[in-house]
């Protein structure tokens, strides 16, 4: 072994071949990725079609009713909802969590992003189901 | 230890990180208005098209390329996030990376921006 191997501490090592704890934490790290790359898709093509393919003008009510015709879109504009909020509600949370130093003020901030979110889910999905 | 010494001064790693929170904010916010607006159509129809008209004055508009900058930037820099997370040697170019991202940003916002604002541009659009 050569001197400059030994002086480096063999615990401060990061050991590569350790799998992570699947905590909570973990998993959200994860979801922020898979949810991320499909909301590329999702997102970036809802907004060419609404606003690129066809202008914002004639998106109307008529041009919703014939979209959602098909049960294939509802489930699109469905999926994209829900991944968009929980998405943004995880990337909020960590920005919260960041800024956000005293318990107190947290925990109100928080209870409210989420239950402006949950209200919100709710009523998105209700609009898409009932229509 | 001077007080400049313990401001974090990052480089076009930090610019990106704080580009993303602030687009990824400004996104879910218009996604909050989004499910409002669109949810006015099963109260009535009438309604929904008068507020949904309003989306194509100039004002909007301008708000509406700067939702796509937005929105294009979040996802091209989450890309770039990705690739540095699962593919560790792609930290080598993160530099790069992010000047391609930049660059797509632009272009691609450039030219949708440009489709955006035509009606205004050819006169169909009204100012409010």
């Amino acid at each position: 072994m050569t001197a400059t191997q030994k002086q480096l501490p063999s615990a401060n090592r990061p050991k590569l071949e350790r799998r992570p704890r699947m905590n909570f934490e973990t998993w959200s790290w994860y979801f922020m990725r898979i949810s991320g790359l499909i909301l590329v898709f999702l997102a970036l093509l809802h907004f060419s079609l609404t606003h690129i393919i066809y202008d914002v003008v004639e998106t109307d009510a008529e041009f919703v009713a014939s979209r959602w015709e098909n049960p294939l879109w509802r489930i699109y504009d469905w999926v994209l909802l829900a991944l968009g909020l929980f998405h943004g509600l995880n990337g909020l949370r960590w920005i919260i969590d960041d800024y956000v130093r005293r318990p107190g003020a947290r925990a109100t901030v928080k209870a409210v992003l989420y239950s402006i979110t949950a209200v919100l889910f709710a009523y998105g999905t209700l609009t898409i189901i009932t229509f | 230890m001077s007080p400049e010494s313990t401001v974090y001064r990052g480089k076009s790693g930090q610019w990106a990180f704080v580009l993303h929170r602030i687009t990824g904010f400004l996104v879910f916010f218009f996604l909050l208005l989004h499910v409002v607006d669109v949810s006015l159509i099963n109260i009535d129809a009438e309604l929904y098209n008068e507020v949904h008209e309003l989306y194509g004055n100039v004002m909007l508009r301008l708000f509406e390329v700067g939702l796509l900058g937005a929105l294009v930037y979040h996802a091209l820099n989450g890309v770039r996030i990705v690739m540095i997370d699962f593919f560790p040697g792609s930290i080598r170019n993160e530099k790069a990376m992010f000047t391609v991202v930049s660059f797509l940003t632009i272009v691609l916002t450039a030219v949708g921006g440009f489709i955006i604002m035509k009606p205004f541009l050819e006169g169909t659009a009204g100012i409010l």
